[in-house]
């Protein structure tokens, strides 16, 4: 009981990762009907630009506290990050949707781009691993046999503050109303007087600057960075945006933290190698069930 | 008479290939890279059946590939050699030159299997999800294969080399050529025949209208099977190919990256275009054996100019990022690919007088 | 002699929504016959539960005595029922014959290896549905299109050539859906003696969905009026035209 209740905390952690990552895909995918295949890099990204910026806040010349490093970083990871996935957008989709290009070039591109976000990555930083600096004095605490330390509890609470706050834009601002109304009906959003290309703009720098959150929380817990940590990750979260429901921000963290849920007690109960095979399974067998994932809308096709 | 150009213009060069092989006029990585030119033609070829043709959206199409290479693997150890797995030869090893393409069937049967599995879902999806399902699908084969102990597990599988041979202890040839030569020629045969017949038209007009096809009497499930079928099946028979020319398998050549170079070629060929997508995996291949010696040659260059520092070598890694940044201009400036949806015949109507492609 | 289709008590929900209440029917063989309503009336629904493309709630439908509720659409095109669509559906990137050789896939014949084989039987089965195709075109004043991509036809064009995709299919019974959308009055003309040409030629029943009343009112011989789901008024065009409900139901029309 108290092994499932450990594993519990270790997936939840571990689902938030997912889930962060995979409300980028979500809001993309919600504004432009695109699968934004380069996500899961752009965690990567966010993840080394972390080190970068905590890297430089530490060095000598400024020698920040570790606390005062930690606030810092945060919002310029965020920040910078935003401004790839924006880069990306700019300089990549759109001049290609601007075309009317068949959606699935669009698709190719950002599979592409991520290619070119690892590869290009370990072509210039080498193969040498990266560290993260510990920017936070580790503490467990115990609830009764359940060890828990405070960058878990850090992370989770991470993840839903950036779930209400989402909330909060998705359903009470005009923008994040835009947004809803994107996804509705492309040509609605006139009448709303805010102009495509913010909303869409508005939805990358969203995405990208959460993606960026999760990779410096990730790096925090497993200071070990390296290229294609956000390939893998992001196909995951990606599957799990889809099971929840894509489209939905509520549908990303139930398919985050189900599909992490899942592989922690595979992972915990069986030999490890079965992790992708049991999480694999039980998310298509979901989607067999429900196509349109867990908060998906059905579509019905119109004559 | 002319027309048929093309189809004595194949043997020929086949035949041609062949013998400078035996001859020894190709060398050894010469004759790896030309056959590796044509598994990669048979793998792309028929990627372009659904991805291009269907023009739905399949991105695990390595996982097929996948289950082709160890089914082929497999039934050629059992058939041709003894082996600790399967015991003594199924058939005397002299008749392996014959029976080889019994491998390459039961290979191509066997991914095709798993095609059908796949297609199940597809129903009812379309492109996202079905993206999803063929991701996840490529995943669970390769963990799968990864956790049967029997076949090596994560550490691979080998043991070909000796079915390969055992063919040339028949007759000395470079055998490995030959089949793949057959097997693409049996590839392209196979979807040319497809599409230019109605029954495969079915496909295009699944994807170009498939509500107008359901309600005109086409058993549209039917149609999709069939399509993922012949697509994976063709996958397996070049992991067939691939398993035997390396003479040693791991599941992890056959992840979602090989899946990628799939994609990045039919793209570069355009979707729906054989001949486009041939004319992509012979230029995509030779692209990356190019950039093999290119990148030292650019790293002496730009070292030689002070344009690098010192301390930084050009790595191969490079490839990677020049062939994807290829691409993401190719969708920028000709999103169409090469031929873009069109034969070489359409695109150059003068062509038809001596080749019929479609 | 069973009538040629007969819905009994139809009933289509879609989640909360219910788009057709108690829908009944029946069309003998050779008759033209005519469906009519407002817009949002359920009309194309009622087309489309027909033609298998929605499984009923509840109700029957007997496609020449045969019950083909639950039947998938290509089951239901095999029994001889095709129809065409409110905005045309064609196969815009392959040549107009190939539009018209795809609607002979319900009786091919051959599979998948005598397409790859080329077996005697598939050189037979794509000869006849060449022969076919052709004469179709032929019979259509289609022949000079027949290498055109229909994407690069005048939209006039294009509905001719849905309609003769569907006659190659030798249906019983032909389902249009709303054929005058979208064309002028010049060529309104045109396609009312057109449809009363096929449906002599041709010898089959024809029920159509149309807007312009000119043309239910000059074609067919029964119509029957449905509104939110119901069927309201059943008659002779001379009845529709002077039934109360019905002018209810289309207060504000001036077009009846």
């Amino acid at each position: 009981m108290e092994l499932f209740l450990q594993q519990c905390v270790n997936a939840l952690q571990w689902g938030s990762f997912y889930a962060l990552i995979a409300l980028g895909y979500t809001l993309v995918y919600g504004v432009l009907r695109l699968i934004n295949f380069a996500h899961g890099d752009i965690f990567m990204v966010g993840a080394y630009i972390a080190f970068f910026v905590s890297t430089a806040l530490l060095a000598p010349g400024l020698g920040l506290s570790r606390e005062w490093t930690l606030a810092l970083t945060i919002p310029l990871t965020m920040i910078l990050t935003s401004l790839v996935g924006v880069t990306l957008e700019r300089i990549a989709y759109r001049p290609l949707m601007r075309k009317g290009a068949h959606r699935l070039y669009v698709v190719v591109t950002a599979l592409m781009c991520g290619l070119v976000l690892e590869n290009g990555n370990l072509a210039l930083l080498g193969a040498s691993r990266k560290t993260l600096p510990q920017l936070l004095e580790k503490n467990v605490y115990d609830f009764g046999g359940i060890a828990v330390t405070n960058l878990k509890l850090w992370v989770i609470f991470a993840a839903a503050l950036v779930f209400l706050v989402l909330h909060f834009v998705v359903t009470k601002t005009r923008i994040g109303m835009a947004m809803r109304a994107v996804s509705w009906d492309k040509f609605a959003l006139p009448l709303m007087g805010i102009p495509l290309d913010s909303v869409i703009v508005f939805t990358f720098t969203l995405g990208s600057g959460v993606a960026g959150l999760g990779g410096m929380l990730f790096a925090m817990s497993y200071p070990v960075l390296e290229p294609y940590m956000g390939a893998m990750t992001g196909w995951k979260a990606f599957i799990a945006a889809v099971v929840g429901g894509i489209g939905d921000i509520r549908g990303a963290f139930v398919g985050g933290f189900l599909l992490a849920f899942v592989e922690i007690m595979v992972a915990a109960f069986l030999p490890s190698t079965f992790r992708d095979l049991f999480a694999f399974s039980i998310l298509l067998l979901i989607l067999w069930r429900r196509p349109t994932g867990i908060f998906g809308k059905p579509q019905t096709t119109k004559i | 008479m002319q027309r048929y150009a093309l189809n004595i213009l194949f043997p020929v060069a086949a035949v041609v290939l062949v013998v400078l092989a035996q001859v020894g006029w190709l060398d050894r990585y010469v004759l790896t890279v030309v056959t590796f030119i044509g598994i990669n033609c048979i793998f792309a070829v028929s990627l372009n059946v659904v991805n291009g043709y269907m023009g739905e959206f399949s991105c695990g199409h390595g996982g097929f590939m996948c289950v082709g290479a160890y089914a082929g693997s497999l039934l050629s150890v059992a058939f041709f050699t003894d082996s600790r797995l399967f015991g003594a030869s199924l058939f005397p090893p002299e008749s392996a030159p014959f029976l080889f393409p019994l491998v390459l069937v039961g290979a191509s049967l066997a991914a095709a299997l798993f095609g059908l599995i796949v297609a199940l879902p597809s129903f009812n999806t379309r492109d996202d999800y079905l993206a999803i399902i063929t991701i996840a699908a490529n995943y669970i084969i390769i963990s799968v294969v990864e956790n049967i102990d029997a076949i090596g597990g994560p550490r691979g599988f080998s043991g070909m080399k000796r079915a390969v041979n055992a063919m040339s202890d028949v007759a000395e040839l470079p055998w490995m050529l030959i089949w793949t030569i057959v097997g693409l020629f049996v590839c392209v045969a196979t979807i040319r025949r497809l599409m230019t017949s109605t029954y495969g038209k079915g496909i295009s007009a699944v994807s170009q209208n498939e509500v107008a096809a359901e309600m005109m009497g086409i058993n549209t499930n039917r149609v999709k099977i069939m399509a993922f079928m012949v697509s994976s099946g063709l996958a397996g028979l070049s992991g067939a190919l691939y398993a035997h020319v390396y003479g040693y398998v791991n599941a992890q050549s056959f992840n979602i990256l090989r899946s990628t170079e799939g994609l990045v070629m039919v793209y570069l060929g355009g979707m729906g275009s054989t001949s486009g997508v041939l004319m992509a995996a012979v230029a995509f291949t030779l692209l990356v054996e190019l950039l093999r010696f290119v990148i030292p040659w650019l790293n002496d260059l730009l070292h030689a100019a002070s344009l690098l520092p010192a301390s930084y070598e050009l790595s191969q890694i490079w490839k990677w990022v020049f062939i994807p940044l290829l691409l993401i201009l190719l969708m920028q400036f000709r999103p169409e690919g090469l031929l873009g949806n069109r034969e070489l015949t359409q695109v150059f109507p003068r062509l038809k007088r001596w080749i019929t492609f479609r | 002699m069973t009538p040629l289709l007969e819905i009994d008590d139809l009933t289509q929900r879609f989640g909360g929504l219910q788009a057709l209440s108690n829908f009944s029917f029946f069309m003998e063989d050779r008759e033209l016959v005519g469906l009519i309503g407002p817009n949002g009336a359920g009309k194309t629904t009622v087309f489309n539960v027909v033609s298998g493309f929605y499984d009923p709630t509840e109700g029957d439908i007997r496609f020449g005595g045969k019950r083909i509720n639950g039947m998938k659409p290509h089951q239901v095109t095999a029994l001889g029922m095709a129809r065409t669509f409110q905005n045309i559906r064609l196969w815009n990137d392959m040549s107009v014959l190939d539009n018209i050789r795809l609607a002979r896939y319900a009786w091919l014949g051959y599979g998948f290896l005598g397409a790859t084989l080329r077996t005697k039987r598939y050189r037979q089965a794509e000869k006849a549905i060449e022969k076919k195709a052709r004469e179709v075109l032929e019979i259509m004043d289609l022949t000079d299109a027949a290498e055109e991509l229909p994407k690069n036809l005048p939209y006039g064009l294009q509905r001719r050539i849905e309609l003769a995709r569907a006659l190659a299919g030798n249906p019983r019974l032909l389902l249009l859906d709303e054929p005058a959308a979208g064309l002028n009055s010049a060529d309104v003309e045109g396609l009312i003696r057109q449809i009363r040409w096929v449906y002599d030629e041709f010898k089959i029943s024809i029920w159509m969905i149309e807007h312009q009343m000119k043309v239910v009112m000059s074609l067919c011989q029964r119509l029957t009026v449905v509104d939110f789901g119901r069927v309201i008024a059943e008659g002779t065009p001379e009845e529709i035209r002077n039934n109360p409900a019905v002018i209810k139901a289309y207060l504000g029309d001036d077009t009846l």
